[in-house]
């Protein structure tokens, strides 16, 4: 460590360049999040096909979206669940 | 054999595509090789004027791509450097008068012609960069130690990695005085934040700018630190990967440190 550094370390003042680095790496994170329009609705359409071999459920009211946070993001699924179809491969009572 | 062809791009633009592939085609053709470097960007050619051409052009790209012209006719042969050819881009023609099927079909050609066609990427993700990648074997992206350039890499190189090519890193326009200060990123930094192979550091150089005023190629003057680094780049592309790549910051301490010597002794 030179001079220079020690002195910025004990002035508690960042290098500029750091700054620069830190907000590339939030950059990217949240670039990398990022999703095009359309992906969303594909999805939906594929949650509910996949779903619907379970449950019965009520296409009008679901609700797909992309939270985000500073700290993560979360993908949040909504659907209110009409009825549960009966398991397949087992016989009926 | 067939020759390979290697698109230089960046995404983000002035960052210094069109004097690098002006300096590794030259590099490329004084080791040796016949190079082809191709202007991609249609309606804004440059290439010409940075490798001195430009008074030289009778057919472009978009005549060969046409079928007005065969592609011998369109290839400018440079004077100073033996197999030296630039393609030069169409400056009336529209943006999307190529498309990417048609830069197979042209680059296939050259592939017979050329041991290595350098494709000179214009900035953005549009239809010339479409163009540019649909045809290449290799990528060289080139950033400058900047945020947006950056950034803008980490696009381009996502984009490149969806057609199956892994591309290399150059990084340009180094001010070692401003990395030592703390105020800029050193290629260590921006290494590690796009994690890609690096394939050369290339320092901010007056003489960069004297060269494109003449349109006098920059790895013809010896004292060029940019020029002497593209050389360096154009051993690495062409058989020689594993030569070692001087960190611009070291140079600087070497001669720092021999003129104290010197200053103590007087
Ligand atoms: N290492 C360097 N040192 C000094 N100047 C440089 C260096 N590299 C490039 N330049 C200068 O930066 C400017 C932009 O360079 P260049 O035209 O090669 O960039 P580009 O990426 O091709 O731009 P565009 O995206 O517009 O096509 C030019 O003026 C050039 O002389
Ligand atoms: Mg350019």
């Amino acid at each position: 460590m030179n001079f220079n550094t020690l002195l910025k370390k004990l002035m508690n003042k960042s290098d500029s360049k750091d700054i620069a680095k830190k907000r590339l790496k939030f950059a990217l994170l949240t670039d990398k999040l990022e999703i095009k329009t359309d992906t969303l609705g594909n999805l939906q359409k594929d949650l509910v096909e996949v779903i619907s071999r379970y449950f019965e459920i009520d296409n009008e009211s679901i609700k797909i979206d992309i939270q985000r946070s500073e700290e993560c993001s979360a993908l949040i699924f909504n659907t209110p669940i009409i009825s549960a179809h009966r398991q397949m491969g087992i016989p009926a009572a | 054999m067939d020759g390979k062809v290697i698109v230089v791009t960046s995404g983000k633009g002035g960052v210094g595509k069109t004097t690098i592939s002006a300096s590794l085609g030259a590099a490329l053709a004084m080791q040796g090789k016949r190079v082809a470097v191709v202007d991609m960007d249609i309606g804004l050619r440059n290439l010409d004027v940075v490798m001195g051409l430009e008074n030289r052009i009778v057919f472009n790209i978009v005549d060969i791509i046409k079928g007005r012209c065969k592609i011998k006719q369109a290839a400018i042969k440079d004077r100073r450097i033996d197999n030296l050819f630039l393609i030069p881009a169409s400056q009336s023609d529209d943006k999307d008068a190529i498309k990417p099927e048609n830069m197979i079909w042209l680059t296939n050609r050259l592939r017979k012609e050329f041991d290595v066609t350098l494709l000179d990427c214009p900035a953005g993700i549009e239809q010339g960069f479409k163009n540019s990648i649909a045809a290449a074997d290799e990528a060289v992206v080139v950033c400058t130690p900047e945020v947006s350039a950056v950034r803008d890499a980490d696009r381009i190189i996502g984009l490149l990695y969806a057609q199956s090519i892994t591309p290399k890193l150059i990084v340009n326009r180094i001010v070692p005085e401003m990395v030592k200060s703390g105020n800029m990123l050193s290629h260590e930094d921006v290494v590690e934040v796009l994690s890609i192979d690096l394939i050369g550091l290339i320092e901010m150089d007056d003489r960069v700018v004297v060269s494109t005023n003449t349109g006098t190629p920059l790895v013809l003057q010896e004292e060029s630190k940019a020029g002497m680094a593209l050389k360096r780049i154009a051993l690495r592309l062409d058989g020689h990967p594993d030569l070692p790549i001087e960190n611009p910051m070291d140079k600087k301490s070497f001669w720092k440190k021999l003129g104290s010597k010197f200053n103590r002794k007087n």
